[in-house]
């Protein structure tokens, strides 16, 4: 274990000195600041706009940022030929992968964090409503195991992936796990549509990762929608997220174990 | 113990990574997938994904989360449109903004009035045709908002204001809507109800509505100490002047009289007053009307219904539409239907409108060979000077032509009406009426060479008046 939490830990060291993740995070939290300007678009209902286009730069910015992080950790290593330095210690693939993942879950955090604090000090001091603050952290705290689940993703992609490809690919599969989740409820929600199309997004949605199910927006942006049971839903939705993310890692350790750095 | 060898322990990940993954597709179709589907996705069930009038960035941002700010961005690009009076393509972004934020109640709100009133002809008669779904998207709205009043309020007023004969559905909003605590910071609208009730003929709800809301509006001028707010004040007295009011037309209506069972005849309503009506129609030239009349009514405040529908139109009743059978809300109405309502103003006695279809084809296609032409007069929609001798359901209103008053098209009512049918082929002047005039007469239509316009013509009729 000893070997992993090193590993980790040199991880996010390395993280929060990267400047492409650092400029994210800047403009990120720039334009968190700037939010409130937008409730002009909705006279009556500022504070909707306001949350769901809070909820959606922390989900965008956390997205860019676990793919840009995730995809450039393993290939970067073999590149500065600094793994065969770490390798040639005591430490085994599978160790070095996971410390690795860790490193870049615990960095996300960080910089998700960093992002939950503007939050808070837009809702609670800018707005006068520290609950609706601490409420919004239940849905960025959903987002950072979509986040997780994520960096797993491209992390296993990146054991046998080039990064620009890898970054796309991830890119696509995150798409397809958010927004093609509501093509495929729409298709299930709709009687006329061909048989076809339900089993193809059946089979589809069930072989790829279920981002959409970190979504939990609807309540927090609109209190009066009323959700039957929200913690056994995020519990479901953390169970599935783990196991998800175990799968990708042991898919990553089966295939660096192979690999020749 | 011998360690196992790498390729046992890549065979045994191997194991533990497919029945993962056989643990994740069950444990994601049957226990996450469901509830997401059910309580957080952005289709709603029933209706389509929102789809190809949004461009793809706009599709991309609201699907990704930022729907909120995407139905904000296009509302405020719909209020150009209202400014430069493009009123077809607001249409659209009012489908797109509730599918987008179904929260946005002013969206709901503005868009009911916009499709409800501002779709007319040349000559500023509305197109009833999209009532339908400015009612749907009225229920949709509440629905969707059942915490606000406004949505509930707004679908009542529509049934008030609007279509202004089926106060029944009014009521039944305006109920809806006073159940819910916000409307308590609107005091005339919830004064309103108390109207509506008398209007649909429930006076002793009116009135103990009216009780109601006098006893709130006193306990908030009494809270309010220092007597800062003027409006509690105001409120207060317009309820207790409206409560004294509708006392009086109690009694001088007879309406205390007839739950004791008592004879009407000391009271305003009685004798029943005869209308005296009678119409005639010309076809002036192709597509256009003009109706003449009499109507005995003095003197300001009669409008009469004139409605002109094919004849197999949908869902109709005699003068009016069931407007609220269709649950959709389509912004596309049906282009082969004719439906077209006027009221005629009622000056000395007299009407005389003329009715200019001829520049409107796609909202008066007449598309269909027949059609009827109804003339509809509902005592409830009257004003309060003439319903005090009509009654509230008509008890003091007659025609000398019996069959013109009609207990059995609206309940409770003693309402007029009278239906002539009436040919495309005389609408448009075409096949026999080539180059004839067409008119149409009703029994009880008096000529006249009196200019009934001048403001001191002489009644034809002895006038309308209470007892004496």
């Amino acid at each position: 274990m000893r070997p992993i939490l090193a590993i980790a830990k040199a991880t996010v060291g390395e993280a929060i000195r990267r400047r492409v993740l650092l400029i994210i995070l800047f403009i990120a939290t720039i334009l968190l600041f700037v939010a409130p300007l937008l409730g002009v678009l909705s006279q009556r209902s500022e504070q909707t706009v306001l949350t769901g286009f809070v909820l959606g730069i922390v989900q965008l910015s956390s997205a860019v940022i676990a793919i840009t992080l995730t995809v450039y950790m393993l290939p970067n290593e073999v590149e500065r030929r600094t793994i065969y330095t770490i390798l040639s210690k005591p430490v085994q693939r599978y160790q070095f992968l996971l410390g690795k993942y860790l490193g870049a879950v615990a960095a996300l955090g960080l910089m998700m964090g960093l992002m939950s604090c503007v939050t808070l000090i837009e809702f609670g001091i800018i707005q006068q409503n520290w609950s609706k603050g601490i409420e919004l952290l239940q849905g960025i705290g959903m987002f950072f195991i979509q986040m997780s689940l994520l960096a797993s993703v491209a992390m296993c992609l990146s054991t046998f992936i080039a990064p620009l490809v890898n970054f796309f690919l991830t890119g696509g599969i995150y798409l397809i796990g958010t927004l093609g989740y509501a093509f495929f409820d729409s298709f299930n929600k709709n009687p006329n549509a061909p048989m076809f199309s339900k089993g193809l997004a059946w089979f589809v949605s069930t072989i790829l990762p279920n981002f959409a199910s970190y979504n939990v927006q609807n309540k927090l942006i609109n209190p009066e929608t009323q959700i039957t049971n929200p913690i056994q839903y995020a519990a479901n939705a953390i169970i599935y997220g783990l196991v998800y993310i175990t799968i990708m890692l042991i898919a990553g350790m089966l295939i660096f174990d192979r690999r020749e750095v | 113990m011998a360690h196992p060898s790498k390729s046992g322990l890549r065979k045994k990940l191997l194991s533990i990574g497919l029945v993962l993954f056989g643990v994740q597709a069950f444990w994601g179709t049957k226990f996450v997938y469901p509830e997401w589907s059910k309580e957080y996705s952005p289709v709603i069930e029933g209706k389509d994904l929102i789809s190809g009038s949004l461009s793809a960035d706009q599709m991309l941002f609201a699907l990704a989360g930022f729907r909120e700010l995407i139905a904000g961005i296009l509302w405020v690009r719909a209020d150009s449109f209202f400014e430069t009076g493009n009123y077809d393509a607001i249409l659209p972004i009012i489908r797109l903004v509730t599918f987008l934020d179904p929260h946005q109640i002013d969206v709901y709100a503005t868009g009911m009035w916009h499709i409800g009133y501002n779709f007319t002809d040349e000559e500023q008669r509305s197109d009833r045709r999209y009532i339908p779904s400015a009612l749907a998207l009225g229920k949709e709205g509440a629905t969707q908002n059942p915490t606000t009043y406004e949505l509930f309020f707004e679908t009542a007023w529509l049934w008030y204001h609007k279509i202004d004969d089926n106060y029944e559905k009014a009521v039944e909003w305006m109920e809806k809507a006073d159940k819910v605590d916000d409307i308590r910071l609107q005091p005339a609208r919830r004064n309103l109800l108390s109207r509506l009730y008398e209007r649909n003929g429930e006076v002793d709800k009116a009135l103990n509505h009216w009780f109601s809301v006098y006893d709130i509006a006193q306990a908030e001028y009494e809270a309010d100490k220092d007597r800062r707010n003027f409006s509690l004040h105001q409120n207060r007295d317009t309820i207790e002047n409206n409560l004294d009011t509708l006392l009086i037309r109690m009694s001088q209506r007879g309406f205390f009289a007839s739950k004791e069972g008592r004879s009407l005849e000391p009271y305003d309503v009685s004798p029943p007053f005869d209308v005296g009506f009678g119409a005639k129609v010309t076809v002036t030239a192709e597509r256009v009307l003009r109706v003449q009349g009499n109507w005995d009514v003095l003197s300001i405040g009669t409008r009469i219904r004139c409605i002109l529908r094919d004849d197999d139109f949908p869902d109709t009743i005699p003068g009016g539409v069931l407007w609220d059978k269709s649950a959709e809300v389509n912004f596309d109405p049906s282009r082969d239907k004719t439906y077209m309502m006027e009221l005629m103003f009622v000056r000395n006695q007299r009407f005389d409108k003329t009715i200019d279809m001829s520049r409107d084809p796609t909202m008066y296609p007449f598309t269909k060979k027949n059609y009827i032409l109804e003339f509809y007069y509902n005592p409830r929609s009257a004003p309060e000077h003439i319903q005090d001798k009509f009654g509230w359901n008509g008890e003091g209103m007659t025609d000398k032509i019996k069959s013109n008053m009609r207990k059995d098209i609206r309940p409770n009512q003693n309402v007029f009406f009278y239906s002539m049918p009436i040919s495309r082929d005389q609408l448009l002047l075409r096949g026999d009426w080539r180059g004839k005039t067409v008119t149409l007469k009703s029994p009880g239509y008096r000529e006249t060479k009196e200019d009934y316009n001048v403001d001191d013509a002489k009644p034809e009729s002895p006038m309308l008046g209470g007892q004496k």
